[in-house]
């Protein structure tokens, strides 16, 4: 039996459940994707043309919003690299690396504001990516969300026994690298024991069988036809264009 | 009749700790169901990864005598064909969901067992159904209360319909409405002819379960012991009076507690009971200082933050030293090291002194965040996020002798629990809702009323009100 991929919310970003890419076959996505990532290549002033594609495109895919916010996250890394690039090189190369680096960005968030962790293991999938590393994929991607909250706690648990200071002057480096350990350690221990106890629930259930059927299959529909018939035009230009 | 599970002298030593499971013999037969029961740290759970063939497959560390199950010896036979007969359910829910929603949790594992697209179909909409699941179905496990989540995991497991369900603990995170729940869903599963095999030392709830079976595990482990003598440092403050006033917090836009008025004094042991995701641990994060808030707390009438430890509920968020003497006494220039002997020996400690903490058991790790706190002698008092977990009925005991001795002395002791047998010996209880707070008084006395209870959906079982 076949059916339209539906799926629940993920932790780790919101989904863009308005975005009409929400329902497109994520290996079309992942072929959107590539070619966004291929277009890093082009010299500046093409670069510039294809953001304005680009731009159109996720006005259409009512995913502007979304993309400016996860670029605005962004926005020190990508200030300090300009700096960094104008003072040792020069102007060009860093309007040039700034625009592929927001351009990756939008990219990527393009994909996993409307792609689930369980339909990118079924992409990865369909390339013949052996199922135990897909899963794993996918259960890392899930875990994302989760690490914000968890440093969170472990800081004020730290906090609320006295494990956790604020000094200042030349205590400052001692005091910040005792509370680094009493971060770090519990952070990996947790981690560790998540990851553990999800191999054990998985395995409990069967996860190593070799019998294991999909059931869920991915379908390509009229707008899945389109998009990809579109990235393969625009991906061609991008590679006769010289 | 033959076994379904038989166990000729098996023991397990893991290789971290050397801890596991004494020799053991059972056998269980096809439709009974029992309880294993017994101290913690005897082997429980170690008894439950040995039967579902989890240990030797998946764990390493000195196996001896030999499991079968429905005729296939453990060490024998491929896990994944183990897990064909034998569905496990964990202790913690939250650690064994793995899919992005509520239906794809329960078709992970019938994916694993090869049936058609058609099978499948069929025993997903029959598992949602038959676990009121159906208005969760495109929600995310990691979005559902602690409750809903072990539901699910229940649900998970027997969708995969094994000959025998074992579970680990499964009441040990719920409160006592989701216990009852899950007690009704695994009447039907024993109904339907499973198999089930219950691992807990909560044995209260499950003699609501019939013809169920006891097995005791021996343990060299002590349980409980008297809290040795000793005069408990007074604490540095006169007798005070927390007041809180309007207190509301938000949290991601959504209010999580609402215009809650209680007042506190000193030398009391406050029990504050709700649903799952009530509030409980915000309600203390905020007393302890760490949650931004509105309303007002007071101290003896004046603004003020009370100075109050807090033992987390996770107590893998507390631990990071080397060994438990190192870090009960991290960053303390000058210790008392009279009362922290009196300590470790009071929480049953003192032979753990040496040992890295992360290698204890979940009481025995929770006891050290306790210690943790309690030697910086907080100046008002602490604050306890689940500290029945993983504690047996001894440690249990222990722990509200521990906090009564601290009482006595001056101190505050608040605690956040689902477990009603320790909020039962509390010297107030504090209900809260989703509202706010539905009663709060002398234990005696909201024990002895249903109509707040009723009025949370929580169930407040006979024997709480007239304990033995």
């Amino acid at each position: 039996m076949s059916r339209r991929w539906t799926l629940g919310r993920g932790r780790r970003l919101s989904l863009a459940r308005h975005s009409p890419l929400r329902m497109a076959d994520p290996r079309v996505k992942l072929a959107i994707g590539l070619c966004v990532s291929l277009a890093v290549m082009l010299p500046v002033e093409r670069l510039i043309a294809f953001m304005v594609i680009f731009l159109i495109f996720l006005c259409w895919a009512r995913l502007l919003d979304a993309i400016v916010g996860q670029i605005w996250r962004l926005k020190w890394v990508i200030v300090v690299l300009f700096l960094v690039d104008w003072w040792a090189v020069g102007l060009d190369l860093a309007i040039t690396v700034t625009l592929r680096l927001v351009l990756l960005a939008g990219a990527l968030t393009l994909f996993f504001a409307t792609t689930t962790s369980a339909e990118l293991r079924m992409a990865l999938e369909w390339l013949r990516i052996p199922y135990r590393y897909t899963f794993s994929l996918s259960l890392a991607l899930q875990s994302v969300g989760m690490l914000d909250d968890e440093w969170r706690a472990i800081k004020e648990a730290q906090r609320s026994r006295g494990a956790w200071s604020s000094p200042s002057g030349w205590r400052r480096t001692m005091g910040q690298m005792r509370n680094l350990v009493a971060l770090t350690v519990p952070t990996v221990v947790m981690t560790a024991r998540r990851a553990w106890s999800v191999t054990e629930a998985a395995y409990a259930r069967g996860f190593n069988s070799p019998n294991r059927r999909s059931y869920h299959q991915l379908n390509m529909h009229r707008l899945d036809w389109f998009l990809l018939a579109g990235t393969v035009v625009i991906g061609m230009l991008l590679l006769l264009w010289r | 009749m033959t076994d379904i599970v038989r166990a000729d002298k098996v023991a397990f030593h893991y290789l971290q700790d050397g801890r596991g499971l004494e020799p053991t013999s059972l056998s269980i037969q096809p439709g009974e169901a029992v309880l294993i029961t017994g101290v913690s740290g005897c082997g429980k759970s170690t008894l439950a990864r040995c039967i579902t063939g989890i240990i030797p497959h998946l764990y390493r560390g000195n196996l001896q005598g030999v499991v079968w199950l429905d005729g296939m010896q453990t060490t024998d036979t491929p896990l994944w064909q183990l897990t064909e007969r034998a569905g496990l359910l964990f202790q913690n829910p939250t650690a064994q969901m793995l899919a992005p929603s509520v239906e794809e949790e329960i078709i992970f594992g019938l994916e694993n067992q090869g049936l058609s697209s058609a099978t499948i179909q069929k025993r997903l909409e029959g598992t949602l159904d038959r676990f009121s699941l159906q208005a969760l179905r495109d929600r995310s496990p990691q979005m559902l209360s602690t409750g809903e989540q072990q539901k699910l995991a229940l649900a998970a497991v027997t969708a995969r319909e094994p000959s025998v369900l074992v579970l680990d603990e499964p009441l040990s995170m719920l409160d006592s409405t989701a216990v009852i729940d899950l007690i009704t869903y695994l009447k039907q599963v024993i109904h339907s002819g499973t198999t089930v095999v219950i691992c807990e030392h909560r044995r209260e709830y499950l003699d609501l379960i019939p013809d169920l079976q006891t097995i005791q595990l021996d343990s060299h482990v002590p349980s409980g012991t008297t809290i040795p003598e000793i005069n408990i440092p007074k604490s540095t403050i006169s007798d005070f009076r927390l007041e809180v006033s309007d207190l509301g917090v938000q949290l991601g836009g959504r209010t999580v507690l609402q215009s809650l008025n209680f007042s506190l004094s000193s030398g009391q042991v406050i029990a504050v009971v709700g649903r799952n995701g009530v509030g409980k641990t915000t309600l203390l994060r905020t007393l302890a200082g760490l949650q931004e808030h509105q309303g007002s707390i007071m101290l003896n009438g004046k603004v003020g933050r009370p100075d109050l430890g807090m033992v987390f509920q996770n107590p893998d968020l507390q631990l990071f030293n080397a060994t438990v003497g190192e870090e009960v006494l991290y960053r303390l220039p000058n210790p008392d090291m009279i009362y922290f002997d009196w300590l470790l020996e009071a929480l049953e400690l003192t032979r753990y002194v040496e040992t890295p903490p992360l290698l204890l058991s979940e009481g025995e790790k929770k006891r050290v965040t306790l210690a943790s706190v309690l030697i910086r002698q907080p100046r008002h008092g602490i604050l306890l996020d689940e500290p029945a977990l993983g504690q047996d009925g001894g440690h249990k005991a222990m722990l509200i002798r521990l906090l009564r001795a601290l009482a006595a002395s001056g101190m505050l002791i608040i605690m956040a629990t689902h477990d009603l047998t320790l909020a039962a010996q509390a010297d107030h209880l504090v209900l809260l809702g989703p509202d706010g707070i539905a009663a709060d008084g002398p234990t005696s006395e909201i024990l002895r009323s249903d109509s707040p209870w009723r009025r949370l959906g929580l169930e407040l079982p006979g024997w709480v009100r007239t304990p033995e």
